[in-house]
C-alpha cells in the first residue's frame, strides 16, 4: 500500500512539473501588441513586397538570414517616398475599365456644364434602382439619412448635411448629382476615389428617382 | 336692338372692368401685406416647417454653424436683401454687394440658392423673428450628458469589483472565526470525560487527515490534476502561430467603436476595396478628411483631439500613417475578399467578430486551416438565379439530399488556396 502511495505522489510531482510547462506555454498566446509565439516565423512574414504589410527594421529576422544584407524580414522599397511598397500611378494614367469609362477631367467648379451630362446607364434597367439604393446605403445614409433628409447620424456632429428632399435640389439633374459625388461641393468631400463612375450613376439615378420623387 | 344690344354690352363692359380693378385691389394688398413680416401663427408655422427642410443644415436662429446665426436677421438685414440673397447668392456676391462680399469672406462658403416665392421667405423670416423674440436657452445639456453616459459605461463595472472583493473578504473572516470556534471547542472538549461516541465525534479531525491519505482520495486528485495540467498544455499548444487576441496599439487611436458603432458608418465606406479585390484595403487619408476636415474635437468637448491632429499633420506633410496590420494570413494561402463578401454574401463580423464594439480591433477568428475548411463544409451554395450552377445542383440532388455546399463546389481542393 505504501508502495502505491509513494507512486502516486512521485506521479503528481512529476506532473507539476507538466504544470510549468504548461504556464509557461500560455504566454505564446497573442495578446495586445504581441503576436504570440510564431512557429516557423518565415510563414508569417512575406517574402514579396505586400501592399498592406512591410516592416521597416532593416535587423528584422537576420537570425535566419544565409546571406549579406538587410535581415529575412525587410520588406520595405528604399527606392519609393517614405519606402512605401505601393506608388501612385504615373500623373496621367487612364485606368482601364470593362465600360470605357474615360476620366472625369471637369474641376469642381464646373457644375454647371457637369449638370448637363447624361446617365449612361439604360433607362428600362430596374436593377439600377436596386443597386443604387444598396450603394446609397452604404456610401450616403449615414449624413443625408435614409430617406435623403439630412439627418444621417453622422449629420449631427457634422452640420451642413443637405436636404436631398429640399426645394433648392428638386429640379438638380443625374449629371449635377454625378459632379457632387465625384468632387464634392460646399462641406461635401469628394467621393470619386471611393467609388467606379457607374457606381455614382446608379446612385445618381436612385437619388433623382426615388428620394426626390 | 342695336341700342339695348350697346347698352348691355357697356354694361358687361362696366362689370368686368369692375371685377378686373377689385382683382388688382385684392392682388396689391396681399403683396403689400406679404412684404412685411407677419405674425400670424399659420404663416409662423409654415415658415417653421421650411426652415426645417431647408435651412437647418447649415442654420440656426441663436448659434454660428456653416452660416450665421440667424437671430434677429430681420433687424439686420432690408427685407428686399434677403429675398434677392436667398434666391440667389451667388449673384448678390457677383454684383459686388458689400453685405453679401462680407459674408462670403468670413464664412468661406457661397449658400446654395434656392427657389423660393417671397411670401415662402417672408414666412421663414416670421419664424425666425417669433423664435428671435424667445429668450436665448443656455445649452449645457449636451456636455454634461456626455460625461454622463462615460460615467455610466464605467461605474457598474467597478462597482462589481468592489462588491466581489468585499464579499471574500468577509467569507475569509468567516472561515478564520469558524476555525478558531471549533479549536476552542475542541480543546474545552478534550479536558472533559467523555463516553466513546462522543470521543468518536471529537476527534473527527484525525479521520479527515485518514481521508486525505486514503488511496480513493489520492486517486481523485491525480486525476484531476492531470487532467486539467493535460488541457492547459494542450490548449497552450494550440495558441503556438495561431493569434487570435492580437490587438496592437495603432499609430492612430482610431475607435470601430464609435465610427461603426455609434454612428452606423458602413464598413465598405472606408474599406472600398472589400467588393472589389484581393484585399479590403485600408483607408486613405482623404476618405477620413471627407469627415474629418470639420470634425476636430474630443467627442462632447470643446478641445481639439490630437488623436485627429495626427491626420491633419500626414496631409500637411505628405506621409503615410502606418497602420498595424492585424489580419495576417502566410503567403502560402491566398484568400480573396470580394469572393467571399460580394459573392459570397458573407457578414464582415463572421470572420472579425463585432468589429463595431470594438474599440481597439483584435484579431477574433483564428485563422487556422481548420477553421476555413469547417466554413466551407458548412456552408450552402445560393444557386438560386445562377444558370451556371443549375446541372452541378441536378448531379448534386441525384447523390445527396442534402443542400449543396461549398466543398460540393471544390470548396475542399487544396488548389483553391494553395497555389
Amino acid at each position: 500500500m505504501d508502495k502505491l502511495k509513494r507512486t502516486i505522489s512521485r506521479f503528481l510531482l512529476s506532473l507539476s512539473a507538466f504544470a510549468f510547462v504548461a504556464y509557461g506555454l500560455s504566454s505564446c498566446a497573442a495578446k495586445g501588441d504581441y503576436t504570440g509565439t510564431e512557429y516557423a516565423p518565415q510563414m508569417y512574414h512575406s517574402v514579396p513586397y505586400e501592399g498592406l504589410s512591410q516592416i521597416q527594421d532593416k535587423e528584422a529576422g537576420n537570425f535566419i538570414t544565409s546571406i549579406d544584407g538587410p535581415g529575412e524580414f525587410y520588406t520595405s522599397n528604399p527606392n519609393n517616398p517614405n519606402e512605401m511598397n505601393m506608388r501612385a500611378p504615373v500623373p496621367n494614367t487612364v485606368p482601364r475599365n470593362k465600360n470605357g469609362y474615360t476620366p472625369y477631367r471637369l474641376a469642381t467648379e464646373d457644375l454647371e456644364t457637369a449638370a448637363g451630362n447624361i446617365n449612361p446607364l439604360p433607362t428600362d434597367n430596374p436593377q439600377i434602382i436596386v443597386d443604387g439604393k444598396l450603394l446609397f446605403d452604404r456610401f450616403c445614409e449615414h449624413c443625408h439619412g435614409p430617406k435623403g433628409l439630412g439627418d444621417g447620424l453622422v449629420a449631427d456632429k457634422y452640420p451642413g448635411v443637405a436636404n436631398l428632399t429640399g426645394l433648392a435640389y428638386q429640379d438638380i439633374t443625374e449629371g449635377h448629382i454625378f459632379h457632387v459625388i465625384t468632387m464634392g461641393k460646399g462641406l461635401m468631400g469628394a467621393h470619386g476615389s471611393q467609388l467606379s463612375p457607374e457606381e455614382r450613376w446608379k446612385i445618381a439615378r436612385y437619388i433623382n428617382e426615388v428620394i426626390q420623387k | 336692338m342695336h341700342t339695348t344690344d350697346r347698352l348691355s354690352l357697356n354694361v358687361n363692359f362696366i362689370a368686368r372692368f369692375s371685377a378686373f380693378l377689385f382683382f388688382i385691389l385684392i392682388v396689391g394688398v396681399s403683396s403689400l401685406r406679404a412684404q412685411e413680416i407677419s405674425e400670424d401663427a399659420e404663416v409662423i408655422a409654415q415658415g417653421e416647417q421650411l426652415f426645417k427642410a431647408n435651412c437647418t443644415a447649415c442654420h440656426r436662429i441663436n448659434e454660428r454653424l456653416i452660416g450665421p446665426a440667424l437671430r434677429d436677421v430681420h433687424t439686420r438685414r432690408e427685407i428686399d436683401w434677403i429675398l434677392n440673397f436667398v434666391k440667389n447668392p451667388q449673384k448678390m456676391i457677383n454684383s459686388g454687394d458689400e453685405i453679401a462680399n462680407a459674408l462670403f469672406e468670413e464664412y468661406q462658403v457661397v449658400m446654395t440658392a434656392f427657389p423660393f416665392s417671397d411670401d415662402q421667405i417672408l414666412s421663414v423670416v416670421s419664424y425666425i423673428k417669433a423664435e428671435s423674440d424667445k429668450p436665448i436657452e443656455v445649452a449645457v445639456a449636451t456636455t454634461t450628458a456626455g460625461d454622463g453616459t462615460v460615467v455610466e459605461h464605467g461605474m457598474p463595472q467597478t462597482y462589481i469589483n468592489v462588491i466581489m472583493v468585499g464579499l471574500i473578504v468577509v467569507l475569509v473572516i468567516l472561515l478564520i472565526v469558524l476555525f478558531l470556534i471549533i479549536n476552542v471547542l475542541a480543546r474545552f472538549l478534550k479536558e472533559k470525560e467523555l463516553d466513546e461516541d462522543e470521543r468518536e465525534v471529537v476527534e473527527q479531525r484525525l479521520n479527515l487527515k485518514a481521508l486525505v491519505r486514503s488511496n480513493a482520495f489520492l486517486g481523485f486528485a491525480a486525476f484531476f490534476f492531470t487532467a486539467v495540467v493535460l488541457k492547459t498544455v494542450i490548449d497552450g499548444l494550440f495558441t503556438v502561430g495561431v493569434q487570435t487576441g492580437y490587438a496592437p496599439t495603432q499609430p492612430i487611436a482610431f475607435s470601430h467603436q464609435i465610427h461603426a458603432g455609434q454612428y452606423q458608418i458602413d464598413c465598405n465606406y472606408c474599406h472600398t476595396g472589400v467588393r472589389k479585390s484581393k484585399s479590403a484595403n485600408i483607408p486613405s487619408v482623404n476618405i477620413c478628411m471627407n469627415c474629418h476636415s470639420a470634425i476636430k474635437n474630443i467627442p462632447w468637448t470643446t478641445n481639439p483631439s490630437p488623436e485627429i491632429a495626427k491626420i491633419y499633420q500626414a496631409v500637411e506633410t505628405n506621409t503615410p500613417i502606418e497602420w498595424v496590420r492585424v489580419h495576417n494570413l502566410p503567403d502560402l494561402a491566398y484568400f480573396n475578399h470580394s469572393q467571399h463578401v460580394e459573392v459570397g454574401g458573407i457578414e464582415c463580423q463572421t470572420c472579425h467578430g463585432p468589429v463595431e464594439e470594438m474599440d481597439v480591433i483584435s484579431q477574433y477568428a483564428n485563422l487556422t486551416m481548420g477553421w476555413c475548411i469547417n466554413c466551407h463544409r458548412e456552408t450552402n451554395l445560393n444557386t438560386r438565379g445562377n444558370a451556371y450552377y443549375d446541372k452541378l445542383v441536378q448531379l448534386h440532388s441525384e447523390v445527396s439530399k442534402e443542400p449543396m455546399k461549398v466543398e460540393d463546389n471544390g470548396g475542399l481542393e487544396c488548389a483553391r488556396c494553395h497555389y
